[in-house]
């Protein structure tokens, strides 16, 4: 769970201390026996670990501690030691690089891989860097074939860079089935962390955007009179009426100036193309094909296509309803600083802000806010035939934006077989079941990503507010699971392309380009530049492994 | 010891035989073929000639530091007591070629490559590729203009900072208290500034600013919303923290003029202004011009403001070259094509800088 959400819930008192006294007893108990050692303390859990790991230190108890990430870390040893012998590891070394972000990240895995490392005989060296770090250093270890870590933690996206260049190494039949990674949400599924049908990534965070949309601008009088819209809008084009339909009322909450749906119009260093990319998906990613971004043959772009180009004239078309100075407002400012504080009923958003909406401070929008999947659309554009469908059923494609954090290791292990088992086994480690249980439970800078995170009775067990939790996590799972998902390509330099597409969108909402066609198409050419630059051919056989086909 | 020549300046006077000048001579050309040598190889190694097995570019380094042992060496075996002189200049003159010298011509070399870091195939040389694609580049050129009306702004601030100056050069009351007061926006981060004013107090719902516009009748205050006010406020924002450096040099300059010429002035019966267009200013200009260029330099490096506040928007309104640059370079990780335009840019200051200096040489002198 990220910190911000775990220490909000706290304050809001979405946490109940109902379980506190007896996780406190269980672990007073478990100390006043002196400890067992290692391996007799995790293997006599058994099935009971999941409920015993979350009461380390006890929801409400605080933030963890080193002693409690190198208990849970100890208590959920027991499939390392199915696979791995006690010492046989002795002698080796390894190398991890990572984030220490809030000082969780690597700070985590230290503690959760402390007992490892005594169980084992291994020893690991760390490389902590900064997130603003983390890209540079990492292409540039790429780019200079300096890579000097074994195990590394990597979002997808740069799945191309690394394993697209034979730098990862893939994972051992044995790892899959420790870490149980049928467990893993529809989305995180192969082909993501999969290049050529090879599997090279352990999962350890999901991501993806949800609509967030405000209720009572579906009860209150005035405004459903001016809308006609009493329930929230499930596709872009009800969004877009309501939008402007509802310009000129009076929030409810606020009595300010009422807003319909917020686009950010200013760039986030390349983050910003995924807002886009929501009202699109649910245009152009067509349920046959898995390509919505790029023609898998070609390389070239479809962001000028009918669809995206629709996205785009969306946004242009509703700038005139959007608060004033919005053409200054990124995404950040977007959530936090309009919807989050009462201005604006609708946004698409990662997991956080719905979270937030309900126990930040700075929240005015309490318990009005409601969830569900990214918005549809009555008609889908078919890439292949160049023609608009009219489906049955709106096209809902929800934006699983960022593909959330995983553990690789890398090729360098390869060649020395023990080496190579000792880095898989401590990536597994981490990328456990029920270790992941504990880490989307309190503050780790990760989500939920397992099917059996969705489990609400343990979280209900552990002294959560089972009404908020199901909120919380409820609409992220159906995106997860969704069955035509967009997914991002996971090609190198997948940034580069959404950064000058923001640069480009910047011009065209600013009015500098004449059309969407032509904001679209200078999008396309720019776009077209960076493929030929990175190299066209390997960039086709790369989008095609990324998509598995 | 001989008691013939210059006693005064020279400390020994030095017998140098043929033999070891011819073995420090020696040393120079023998360790500088070997330097050529390592960088041979290594180029080779580098570029597929030959396999030397180099895996870095150490060997190279320790030939050039070994070279520039022995040249500092040679100068003491050639030229004896003179030589001892150099090795106070030489050591520190090597270094700084080794520091800038070597860099720069790397990054000539990078800047004229293709290299995108995502790019399997790494670094190609492409000629005037990345000239050509500047030439064509409309984000570049945009930001190069914005980068003239940002530098004019100077004149403004430079008036603004004089003002000030003054202010607190005249007996007023409090003065010292004025004078830490007006230097505070200096001892910001620019970061802050952005964040705490471009930001919060700028924000236009809640900030406390947008409010007073509000107050004073202004329906829907927008500060970044219009190009012309997005750039505007930029200047505003990086003014306020930058007068004050103009200002605090003004003012040395302005307590270092003697007290008699005002005096004399009166005397002769200058009015106030003319006391100042005829006295105060032209004695002014030397440091003036300091202060302007000193400005006008971290004025072209303006970045951090920008793409905290506006992100270069909107619609690349308030770009600057080095936003621009930062976009280019770390979001998109084009290198090559990244290093090409800060060259460019370098020269085009020193081109500018040169020319406003011997401008302002000119100006000067004739008063004099």
């Amino acid at each position: 769970m990220k910190v911000e959400i775990y220490n909000q819930m706290l304050k809001a008192g979405k946490i109940s201390r109902r379980n506190v006294m007896k996780g406190m007893a269980s672990v007073g108990a478990l100390s006043a026996m002196g400890g067992l050692p290692a391996p007799v303390r995790a293997a006599s859990h058994g099935g009971n670990v999941r409920a015993e790991i979350l009461k380390i230190p006890g929801v409400g108890m605080g933030s963890p501690t080193d002693a409690d990430w190198q208990k849970v870390g100890e208590m959920c040893l027991g499939p390392t030691m199915a696979n791995v012998a006690e010492g046989e590891f002795a002698g080796v070394e390894l190398t991890f690089m990572g984030l220490n972000n809030q000082n969780l990240h690597n700070f985590l895995f230290r503690g959760f891989l402390k007992p490892w490392e005594a169980y084992t005989g291994a020893k690991i060296n760390w490389i902590d860097l900064a997130q603003a770090d983390y890209n540079p250093r990492l292409q540039q270890s790429i780019a200079t074939g300096t890579v000097d870590f074994d195990i590394i933690e990597m979002g997808a996206p740069f799945e191309g860079d690394t394993a697209g260049r034979g730098l990862l190494d893939e994972m051992p039949d044995w790892v899959k089935d420790q870490i149980e990674a049928d467990d893993i949400v529809g989305y995180l599924q192969p082909p993501v962390g999969t290049w050529d049908g090879k599997t090279y990534r352990i999962t350890i965070d999901g991501d993806c955007h949800t609509f967030a949309y405000r209720k009572d601008y579906f009860t209150d009088p005035a405004i459903t009179a001016a809308t006609g819209m009493t329930e929230p809008p499930t596709t872009w084009q009800q969004v877009q009426a309501f939008t402007k339909a509802v310009k000129g009322q009076k929030d409810p909450l606020t009595g300010l100036d009422a807003y319909g749906f917020l686009d950010p119009l200013k760039g986030w260093g390349g983050f910003g193309f995924y807002f886009l990319e929501d009202r699109a998906s649910a245009y152009v990613k067509h349920p046959d094909s898995p390509a919505w971004l790029f023609d898998p043959e070609t390389m070239k772009p479809m962001v000028n296509n009918p669809g995206w180009v629709q996205a785009i004239q969306d946004v242009m078309d509703t700038m005139p309803d959007l608060p004033p100075d919005q053409i200054n407002a990124d995404p950040g400012t977007t959530a936090f600083q309009q919807f989050l504080a009462g201005t604006g009923s609708g946004i698409c958003w990662w997991g956080d802000v719905g979270s937030s909406a309900r126990t930040s401070d700075g929240s005015v929008v309490g318990d009005v806010v409601g969830f569900s999947i990214n918005p549809g659309s009555d008609r889908v554009y078919n890439a292949k035939t160049s023609e608009w469908e009219t489906p049955a059923e709106p096209n809902f494609a929800p934006n699983m934006a960022y593909l959330g954090w995983g553990v690789y290791v890398t090729s360098r292990v390869s060649g020395d077989e023990k080496k190579r088992k000792a880095a898989w086994s401590a990536a597994a480690h981490l990328g456990g079941k029920d270790i992941s249980l504990w880490m989307s439970a309190y503050p780790s800078g990760f989500q939920p990503y397992r099917n059996s995170h969705f489990q609400y009775d343990e979280w209900e067990e552990a002294g959560y507010d089972r009404a908020y939790i199901e909120d919380y996590l409820g609409s992220n799972a159906d995106s997860y699971n969704h069955p035509n998902a967009a997914i991002e390509p996971r090609i190198p330099g997948i940034f580069q392309y959404y950064s000058i597409a923001e640069d480009e969108l910047a011009k065209g909402f600013a009015g500098q380009y004449g059309s969407a066609q032509e904001t679209a198409d200078a999008i396309a050419a720019a776009w077209e530049k960076i493929t030929d630059q990175i190299g066209r051919d390997s960039q086709i056989a790369l989008y095609k492994a990324s998509l598995g086909m | 010891m001989s008691n013939a020549g210059d006693l005064l300046h020279v400390v020994t006077a030095d017998d140098i035989s043929d033999r070891r000048r011819f073995f420090g001579r020696a040393l120079i050309w023998g360790s500088f073929a070997a330097l050529v040598l390592v960088a041979l190889l290594q180029a080779g190694d580098k570029l597929g000639w030959a396999e030397v097995g180099f895996s870095t570019w150490r060997p190279t380094l320790y030939a050039y530091i070994v070279w520039a042992v022995c040249l500092c060496w040679a100068q003491v075996i050639i030229r004896g007591e003179q030589g001892k002189r150099v090795l106070f200049v030489l050591p520190a003159a090597l270094f700084v070629i080794s520091l800038v010298v070597i860099p720069l011509v790397f990054g000539l070399g990078i800047a004229f490559s293709d290299w995108n870091l995502s790019s399997p195939d790494g670094r190609k040389f492409n000629g005037l590729n990345n000239v050509r694609q500047m030439w064509a580049d409309p984000f570049y050129w945009n930001a190069l203009g914005n980068m003239v009306w940002y530098t004019a702004a100077i004149l403004v601030e430079y008036t603004i900072a004089f003002g000030l100056a003054l202010l607190l050069n005249a007996e007023i009351k409090a003065r010292k208290f004025f004078r830490v007061a007006f230097l505070l926006p200096l001892m910001l981060s620019p970061v802050a500034v952005s964040w705490m004013i471009g930001k919060s107090m700028l924000e236009v719902r809640f900030g406390p600013l947008a409010r007073l516009a509000r107050w004073l009748g202004w329906d829907n205050p927008s500060f970044f919303g219009s190009p012309e006010m997005a750039k505007f406020m930029i200047m505003v924002m990086d003014a306020w923290t930058f007068i004050p450096f103009m200002m605090i040099m003004i003012l040395a300059g302005l307590q270092a003029i003697p007290k008699e010429l005002h005096e004399a002035s009166r005397v002769d019966g200058a009015s106030g202004w003319r006391s100042f267009w005829e006295v105060t200013f032209p004695l002014m200009l030397p440091a003036s011009i300091t202060a302007i260029l000193i400005r006008i330099i971290f004025k072209l490096k303006l970045a951090d403001i920008i793409i905290n506040v506006t992100s270069g928007g909107p619609g690349g309104a308030t770009d600057s070259v080095t936003s621009f640059i930062f976009r280019e370079y770390r979001d998109r990780s084009n290198v090559g094509y990244g290093t090409l335009l800060a060259m460019v840019y370098l020269v085009l200051i020193v081109i500018a800088i040169t020319i406003f200096m011997k401008l302002a040489d000119r100006w000067m002198n004739p008063r004099y």
